[in-house]
């Protein structure tokens, strides 16, 4: 919108001037942007012989060369608009397919929360299943850490489970060390039975509070 | 929290060398034992001792002050003044009380006072009298600004409990708790009559597990603001925060030295949960435990000579004991399938704890030998972290029924029960404070 209003004005203030130096008889009415004036043509006009006659000439000039101009700054805009907008789609498609492709390793790389028996740390069978599955995009990815969050249900002492929580977190991080990432990138942490999934206070809801959880951590750029 | 360390302004004096001799060399009746029954105590309404303009509800303000702390105690059963037989004008000296009056009530003891104004100063006289033997055991007289007789009051129930258990009340001391609200879980503290509930902590993470300093001075906790649970301590002289614990893993505060000098902690830093014994001056560690199993919640015994910790070395977790240097392990509790949260006794010998009860957690305590473990909560809902009074006559614990819970009191002996918060919310790990003056 304002690139429109800015253009509408040059074009004026072309025309006025140009109007100016030739009714004027000015001897070197040089247009600074008007490439299609010729200082040729500008002599001829003015060693017109009749005055009037020329003058009637300049105007009917200007009004060409004004609709020339015209035209021309209408065609720059639509060849500048059209490679804006070419650019920028491109540039979206490209971020779009960053975004896509890191969105598609995040979620190759995202393990599903495992679960524990009350009072337990050790990985079950099918726990054990999941991080055999996961490790590999680990082993793939290899910029890309990891933070196993230990959890508990809301029975027994907090510090207790705080205890626990760690217990599960370190044993799902020495699983994955063992299927070949390093050591250095995985971190553990215990948040114990302070930050349930569920806040249900039966065994379903407790079920699904003994977990560990999987938090990526992609390179920092 | 500061109210509780200005300085108490009164001036007060024993108006009768009486009582002193008798307080000296006293039997006390064990109000830990389960035979135990409450006090019967009258209270009568105060007199003003000269003609006061404006005494407005003076006389049974005072009565009812008394009556509620005293009830507070759990040790009084404070008889209802519309069976009081004798004439409202009667004296507030011996002299003056037909004591018949009062033990034909069933009362065994009886609190008399008045007051008068003195220029801006309120004048209190209070007397506590053996109505049986017909004697005055303690006569007290304070002075103070008006503002002040709800001090006057406390100091005198505190004179009532020292003269009939030879022990002071626990109006100076506190209850700190963790409290899940709208924050994720932050420290507050309330009182131990129930008043002035505030919050300690606010860093929007989770905050758990307080510890009072004997000294009063510090409370160490251990919060997630960082990111990873470490130990802060907070200094209460001036709202001051110092992080003293930051490894990797977890960093958990245990229980303090007399001397406010050292704390035993539990770490993760060298890859598993272990007990520590840290210096807090020097921050320096000396490692007590030494096994691949869980070793967590370490509690000093009065003497420091032993420490209590919860194990789960076989199989489920069991409290265990050590000497103080981590010899001499052994296991303390063999029933159940889950026993934590140590609380050791400051005076004596028994150690409080939660074991599961058909998957219910309950309140016990046990010798510090194994012996003689007794229960003491049995309703429903869970009952955890019991923490002993500076006096080792109550136990502090939190009661969580579904997601709400609250903070309750209860004599060593299981008995007079009292709420000390409800909340909505999830209150735990209740600790009370050393006294604080």
């Amino acid at each position: 919108m304002r690139k429109n209003w800015l253009w509408v004005g040059l074009i004026a203030l072309v025309l006025c001037l140009s109007v100016a130096f030739l009714t004027g008889c000015a001897k070197k009415a040089a247009l600074k942007d008007g490439a299609l004036v010729t200082t040729q043509e500008q002599k001829a006009a003015a060693s017109g012989t009749s005055v009037t006659a020329a003058q009637a000439r300049a105007q009917d000039d200007a009004a060409a060369r004004e609709r020339a101009l015209r035209e021309q700054a209408l065609r720059e805009k639509a060849a500048r608009e059209a490679a804006e907008k070419a650019a920028r789609e491109a540039a979206d498609k490209a971020k779009q397919e960053a975004k896509a492709k890191a969105a598609a390793i995040l979620k190759e790389l995202q393990i599903a929360d495992i679960y524990f028996d009350f009072d337990k740390y050790n990985l079950r069978p099918d726990a054990q299943e999941i991080l055999k599955k996961g490790a590999p995009a680990y082993l793939k990815y290899r910029d890309y850490k990891l933070v196993v969050e230990g959890h508990c249900d809301e029975r027994g002492t907090a510090e207790y489970n705080l205890a626990l929580g760690e217990k599960r977190a370190t044993e799902a991080a020495k699983y994955l060390a063992n299927l070949g990432i390093e050591k250095e990138r995985i971190k553990t942490i215990s948040y114990g039975k302070e930050m349930p999934r569920d806040k249900g206070h039966d065994e379903a809801a407790w079920a699904k509070n003994r977990r560990a959880h999987f938090v990526i951590f992609p390179p920092v750029k | 929290m500061h109210d509780l360390r200005r300085p108490l302004i009164l001036t007060l004096f024993l108006f009768l060398l009486l009582s002193a001799g008798q307080v000296y060399g006293k039997v006390y009746i064990d109000i830990g034992s389960p035979s135990f029954q409450k006090f019967p105590i009258a209270i009568a309404d105060f007199k003003p001792f000269r003609p006061v303009a404006d005494k407005g509800d003076l006389p049974v303000w005072f009565s009812d002050t008394l009556s509620r702390n005293l009830t507070i105690t759990g040790y009084f059963n404070v008889l209802d003044r519309r069976a009081f037989l004798e004439d409202p004008q009667a004296g507030i000296t011996a002299e003056g009380i037909r004591f018949e009056d009062w033990t034909v009530i069933g009362a065994e003891y009886l609190v008399k006072g008045g007051f008068h104004t003195d220029g801006r100063e309120l004048v209190t006289e209070f007397r506590l009298f053996d109505v049986v033997r017909g004697e005055l055991l303690v006569g007290k007289r304070y002075t103070g600004r008006p503002e002040d007789r709800n001090r006057m009051v406390m100091q005198f129930v505190n004179e009532i409990l020292l003269s009939l258990t030879g022990e002071a009340g626990l109006f100076d001391t506190q209850v700190a708790f963790v409290r899940k609200g709208d924050a994720p879980a932050d420290i507050y503290a309330i009182n131990f009559d129930g008043s002035d509930l505030r919050r300690i902590t606010n860093y929007n993470a989770l905050t758990l597990a307080p510890r009072w300093s004997p000294d009063g001075r510090f409370l160490a906790f251990t919060s997630y603001r960082d990111g990873n649970p470490d130990i802060y301590l907070l200094d209460l002289r001036n709202n001051s925060t110092r992080k003293i614990a930051f490894y990797p893993g977890l960093n958990l505060p245990g229980s303090w030295s007399q001397d406010s000098a050292r704390l035993l902690v539990t770490l993760s830093r060298d890859g598993n949960q272990e007990i520590y014994d840290m210096n807090v001056g020097s921050l320096l560690l000396q490692r007590l435990t030494r096994d691949f199993s869980i070793d967590v919640s370490p509690v000093r015994s009065s003497d420091e000579k032993r420490i209590a910790f919860v194990s789960n070395r076989n199989g489920s977790p069991q409290i265990y004991i050590m000497d103080a240097d981590g010899g001499s392990v052994r296991r303390l509790t063999d029933q159940g399938n889950y026993n934590t949260s140590p609380a050791w006794s400051p005076k004596g010998n028994r150690i409080a704890y939660e074991g599961s009860v058909n998957g219910r957690f309950q309140i016990f305590t046990i010798d510090a030998e194994g012996g003689d473990p007794q229960q003491l909560t049995f309703e429903g809902g869970d009952h955890e972290s019991p923490s002993w009074s500076p006096d080792g006559r109550y136990l502090v614990y939190s009661v969580r029924v579904g997601g709400r819970s609250r903070i309750e009191i209860m004599n060593a002996g299981g008995q007079n029960v009292r709420v000390l918060y409800q909340g909505n919310d999830v209150s735990q790990s209740p600790v009370w404070s050393p006294r604080l003056r």
